[in-house]
């Protein structure tokens, strides 16, 4: 199952991120984002997009200067976690129109949402980019 | 974006102070996305939830802005900082009727709460009603919201709502009242706790008969997480499972649900994983799942990365369910993809893939041998790493020492402590399983200490300590050199000059850049320990080995007290070894304290180590006091209460069950126990007594099986009480005796020698030194020796046969010869093949490289139908294999002939010259040939219809693939014909020595088959080396097991000797080249 999902720039900082059934306190986030974004960052395009981190193993991808990484236990697919993101930011594309950092800046709430409808429990439930947008573009046009 | 420009709007209306804080969100982003620096972030958001605090304890809070201060929140969470002030506000606006504030609430709140926290309480009301919502996105948002936030405790509070959610009309809301249940379902995974009695899964399989896919999606999440707690009540729906997986992978589903145009890919990986959970362990099972895997693996295509998503998951699959020769052949091909792709992503699971196939068919690994080279040598460390986890899986007897090399150098390159771990840990296990030599044992554990001590489990050092003790002097003695070199390294570094440390057979080279790394204390333990006891029998003088002991403070001057009492003990033990209080260390260790150095023999060192015992007289530990004082008291002493207070090389000395009765009565503390009994104590009643009794009284629910007492409890309690009553025995009596001392020193041989032992009695003895035998690791590992029924009279067998050589001669044999042959195989023949190709077949065992391989190949394999040859190793193998092909799983016939005892018969030797080699192939094969046909030998026997057969008719039925194969699979038969005649072999390690060189030689004769003879050479020798290892182990060597014959008859197409026997082969090659006065490439045909 899928125990977190960060996004962060390359300058490390985290625009976003999402646990899953995987309780730490702040400071423990904190240590392990810094871990993890650290030893992301230090990759390069040579190696894969797969490294172990504790109990973890990370799949990262990188669209521009953001850096999609997720946290996964042992049994996950890397590859289907892979696409899985790649999905993401398609939906993330379709909602924002040409998704960029500054875009999830202004509206995480936003891509949290999506995020609920594609992930719930760790589990990917959902990538129908239709099923996906549906609530959350209802969500927007609802009145304030 | 409407709304925002809507209250820009507002905001122009009602006056620039609402403006200004209409703005501050923006800021924030603003600010957020300029810092430079954490610090600067740090800054900001300090300076935010300063504002946050103001602003939502100001009574006149703008309500309509309470989405905006949620994620304000969030970003301030998000970025490190405690928002805990704000959670009471979240809680208060989740009931907001703005459903955009409700769920920027609800979003705060799963990201600040988890289930365990109180503040949920307040908030399931607020929940129950949104789940009651008309409007579905809010019901959708509630139950994402207890997915999150549910606790074991609460569940049953929701249940009842989210159940009825399953039946609400719009799909997305039914999705998450799925994963709503799944999440209350992972609470309580064994239904026994809240969920006693709910028909949790009921729901799931009505759920999956959905008519909306993404609802059928839920559910599989939801069946999966059920299924692998306990996949039995499931086995009905496979047919639903591979049906849905069918329609899935014909692109029955929507066109909305695919992606990159392969039809809904998460779902079928999702499917593929329930399969696989399904059919593990289950024929039945799996047959039904076979056809519907087929498919799914030849629709998806390598065309996009989803595709080999989707292989990937396939490939696991099949791995995981019971084993189908036909997938099993498909997904052999589709991971060959894999790794022949330049991409990493592709080539990292590729190997993850072959792991699982290897374990099932051995000679998979040995196809993609140059694959897997690479990326082991690749830059990247994931990719490394796993590789190594590959070459775990598949390590043997035959390429562990190769295998923990490459392990090793990763590990003094690696930095990560998990990944340090994890290979710390391989190691040990592999060492504890495969070692091939105590020496080699010894050195590689140690090795690990010295590398990544602080990660090895203290039982392995117990290990250690207890395997040293186990053998003869020689093994003491290179332990001894071993480890004062690296205490010489050490102090050398610690002086700041160069590090030269080696250890005793130079299994890894040591850098002086890692050495500078101070030994852990377990390991000063283990030297302690190894160095008091058998410190005599070091090259150097006692006093240089004193000096190296107290040496050790010199380094780590914030010693433990621990360290120090074992430092001492060891100390009283050289002393008590080395002529008592006349010799050196005594009068060293006793001389008055009065500050005249080197008034003994002692110098510098003795004055130290006088200092020591000295401070240890008046040290605050009473411990270290007693010991110091017992110490001194002791050498004292007349000799020979000296001698049997510390004996020597006694630490494994036996004791008898009366002795152990007789400790175990503790008939010294019946005064005791009679005063306690008298003041009222409760009598004593054994553990079965007590249990009955809690049994009885105790609520049922915490009786586990887990809890009843492992079978070699009670003797291991027994031993160690034991043990500990001769202590407190010995201290209050006042006179020690044993080995021991109270020191703790003792107390890890002891402990040691109790730890459970391979063939853990019912009777509390200690057996430590059983004859033969492998005598170390958990019992399981036993079978995979095969033959470990080593009888006592083994070893007086092996003993039997001639002179032991020294252990340090056996050790660099088993290690060092890898290294070794390269650069003897250059000097002789000039044409040096790539270290990788070496490389490569020690790894793989294969026959040099793979052009042998594909050579020898295709003989053999034409001759298996390709099921067969698709299915190895395990007991699979054995089941579906034609009994005639393999009627009795034997060992390959070169393993026994090397691994067993055999005496060369030295006038045997001589005749065989490649120059007879050649001329019985005929003109045309160069001498190296007759390698070629040893290694086809093993093919022999396998492509033949009757293996058991005699010299001719295998040499006869055998197909003969070329003019070199003749000779080699007639060979192949003799040999085996010689192991299945004489079935006790295995049995009999040591009595095969004697007992083989007649009928050995006799058919050698009578056949005046060359090749033949020359095998005996090397089995010969290879006895030789192995009997000559210390204390009758080599005698024990572990005879390769059966299944890794069977993988190796199987990988052998290519007939793959494994690597030990190539460079025996290669080494007794290469002399007798050099006696026949010849040169030829040993290399020519195997890498040409």
């Amino acid at each position: 199952m899928i125990k977190f999902l960060l996004m962060v720039n390359k300058q490390g900082q985290t625009r976003l991120a999402k646990y899953f059934a995987e309780y730490l306190s702040t400071d423990e986030r904190r240590a392990l984002e810094g871990e993890v974004v650290r030893k992301c960052l230090s990759r390069t395009d040579k190696q894969c997009s797969f490294y172990e981190h504790r109990q973890y193993k990370i799949v990262y991808r990188r669209y521009a200067s953001l850096f999609f990484m997720v946290g996964v236990d042992d049994e996950e697919n890397e590859l289907a976690v892979l696409e899985f993101i790649h999905c993401f930011v398609e939906v993330l594309d379709k909602h924002f129109g040409q998704v960029c950092e500054l875009d999830i800046m202004n509206e995480p709430e936003m891509v949290h949402y999506i995020l609920d409808e594609m992930l719930v429990n760790g589990q990917i439930v959902d990538t129908n980019k239709a099923n996906i947008l549906e609530p959350v573009q209802l969500l927007e046009h609802a009145t304030a | 974006m409407q709304s925002k420009l809507e209250k820009v709007v507002a905001g122009l209306k009602t006056g620039p102070r609402f403006l200004k804080e209409l703005r501050e969100f923006d800021n924030l982003v603003k600010a957020i996305g300029e810092c430079k620096s954490k610090a600067e972030e740090d800054r900001v958001i300090s300076q935010e939830l300063e504002l946050l605090k103001q602003r939502l304890s100001d009574p006149k809070l703008d309500k309509s802005r309470g989405k905006e201060y949620m994620i304000r929140l969030i970003y301030c969470e998000i970025l490190g900082h405690d928002a805990s002030f704000a959670y009471i506000k979240a809680l208060q606006f989740a009931s907001d009727p703005n459903i955009h504030t409700k769920k920027a609430a609800y979003l705060a709140l799963t990201q600040f709460l988890d289930y365990n926290d109180n503040l949920v309480l307040l908030l399931v009301n607020t929940l129950l009603l949104d789940m009651k919502s008309d409007n579905y996105l809010i019901v959708c948002t509630a139950l994402v919201a207890a997915t999150r936030l549910i606790g074991a405790d609460l569940v049953n509070a929701v249940y009842p709502v989210v159940v009825e959610r399953l039946r609400h009309p719009k799909e997305h809301v039914r999705k998450k009242a799925v994963m709503a249940l799944h999440w209350f379902g992972q609470l309580d995974p064994r239904r026994d706790g809240p969920l006693a009695g709910v028909e949790l899964d009921k729901h799931f399989r009505t759920m999956l008969c959905d008519k909306d896919p993404s609802v059928m999606s839920a559910s599989l999440c939801a069946l999966h997480d059920s299924i692998k707690v306990d996949p039995r009540p499931y086995k009905n729906l496979i047919p639903s499972f591979t049906s849905i997986l069918k329609q899935v992978s014909e692109h029955r589903l929507p066109k909305s649900y695919d992606y990159h145009r392969f039809p809904a890919p998460f779902i079928q990986i999702k499917l593929l994983k329930i399969l696989a959970a399904l059919g593990a362990g289950d024929r039945a099972a799996s047959e039904n799942m076979a056809a519907v895997l087929h498919q799914t693996l030849r629709r998806a295509s390598t065309s996009h990365t989803i595709g080999s998503a989707i292989i990937y998951e396939c490939v696991r699959t099949i791995t995981t369910i019971y084993p189908n020769p036909q997938l099993l052949a498909a997904a052999a091909e589709s991971i060959a993809t894999f790794l022949r792709s330049p991409s990493h992503n592709l080539r990292y699971v590729g190997i993850d893939a072959l792991a699982g196939i290897t374990a099932l068919n051995p000679a998979a690994a040995a196809e993609h041998q140059v694959a897997v080279l690479d990326c082991l040598e690749d830059p990247d460390d994931t990719l490394k790493l796993k590789t190594l986890e590959l070459l775990y899986k598949m390590t043997k007897a035959n390429n562990i020492q190769v295998i923990v090399d490459k392990m090793m150098g990763f590990l003094s390159s690696c930095t990560d402590e998990h990944i340090r771990k994890d290979i710390v840990r391989k190691v040990c296990d592999l060492a504890e399983r495969y070692a091939p030599s105590p020496a080699w044992f010894v050195t590689t554990i140690s090795e690990v200490f010295r590398l990544a001590g602080e990660h090895v489990d203290e039982a392995d050092a117990h290990r250690l300590v207890r395997l040293i003790a186990e053998q003869d002097a020689s093994l003491h003695a290179s332990a001894v050199e071993a480890y004062l070199e690296l205490l010489d390294g050490e102090n050398v570094i610690s002086s700041g000059a160069e590090a030269v440390t080696a250890t005793a057979s130079g299994t890894v080279t040591t850098t002086p850049r890692l050495s500078r790394k101070k030994l852990p204390e377990t390991i000063l333990l283990v030297i302690c320990w190894v160095l008091g006891e058998f410190g005599h029998l070091a090259r150097r003088p006692a006093q240089a080995v004193l000096a190296r002991l107290v040496g050790i403070l010199h380094v780590h001057k914030a010693a433990s007290d621990r360290l120090r009492g074992c430092l001492l003990t060891a100390l009283a033990k050289l002393a008590a070894h080395t002529g008592g209080a006349t010799g050196p260390v005594g009068q060293t260790l006793i001389q008055p304290h009065d500050g005249v150095a080197g008034s003994a023999a002692g110098g510098a060192a003795g004055q130290d180590a006088a200092d020591l015992v000295h401070k240890c007289l008046n040290s605050q530990s009473l411990e270290l006091q007693q010991r110091a004082h017992e110490l001194q008291a002791l050498l004292r002493c007349a000799p020979p209460v000296l001698a049997a207070a510390m004996p020597v090389d006694a630490s494994c000395e036996e004791f008898s069950p009366q002795d152990l009765a007789a400790v175990a009565a503790l008939p010294f503390l019946e005064g005791h126990v009679a005063r306690a009994l008298a003041g009222g104590a409760a009598p004593y009643l054994p553990p079965e007594a007590r249990g009955g009794r809690t049994g009885d009284g105790g609520s049922k629910g915490l009786r586990f099986a887990a809890y009843e007492p492992a079978p070699y409890a009670i003797p291991l309690a027994a031993a160690s009480t034991s043990y500990a009553a001769t202590g407190a025995y010995d201290s209050r009596s006042g006179s020690i005796t044993g080995a021991s001392g109270t020191g703790l020193a003792a107390g890890v041989a002891a402990a040691a020698a109790v730890v459970p032992s391979a063939s853990s009695t019912t009777e509390p003895q200690l057996m430590v030194k059983p004859a033969g035998g492998r005598k170390w690791g958990p019992a399981q590992y036993e079978t995979d020796y095969g033959a470990s029924a080593s009888s006592s009279q083994t070893a007086p067998l092996a003993a039997a046969m001639g002179p032991p050589p020294p252990a340090a001669a056996a050790a660099p044999r088993s290690v060092g010869a890898h290294h070794s042959r390269s650069g003897s195989s250059a000097s002789l023949t000039g044409q040096t093949p790539s270290e990788r190709e070496r490389f490569a077949a020690s790894l793989f065992g294969g026959g040099g490289s793979a052009s042998t391989t594909t050579a020898v190949r295709p003989t053999a394999a034409a001759q298996l139908p390709a099921g067969q040859r698709q299915l190895n190793g395990s007991a699979i193998a054995t089941a579906t294999r034609p009994a005639s092909s393999y009627a009795v799983p034997t060992p390959n016939p070169m393993d026994l002939l090397l691994d067993l005892d055999v005496p060369p018969p030295p006038q045997q030797q001589r005749p065989a010259g490649p120059a007879a080699v050649a001329s019985s192939h005929g003109a045309s094969q160069p001498a190296g040939n007759w390698m070629d046909s040893m290694m086809a030998a093993p093919a022999g026997p396998m492509s033949s219809a009757a293996p058991l057969g005699g010299v001719g008719q295998v040499g006869g039925s055998a197909p003969s693939g070329g003019s070199f194969l003749g000779p080699g699979v007639s060979n192949g038969g003799m040999m085996y014909g010689i192991q299945a005649s004489r079935p006790p072999l295995q049995q009999q390690p040591g009595g095969m020595g004697i007992a083989m060189p007649a009928p050995m030689g006799g058919m050698l004769s009578s056949l005046q088959q060359p090749h033949l003879v020359q095998a005996s050479g090397f089995g010969g020798e290879m006895g030789m080396g192995m009997a000559g290892g210390p204390a009758g182990y080599g005698a024990a060597a572990p005879p390769v097991q059966p299944q890794a014959w069977q993988q190796q008859q199987m990988a052998s197409g290519m007939a793959a000797p494994i690597w030990p026997q190539q460079q025996q082969q290669q080494r007794r090659q290469q002399q007798q080249q050099q006696q026949a006065g010849r040169s030829a490439d040993p290399f020519g045909d195997l890498l040409s």
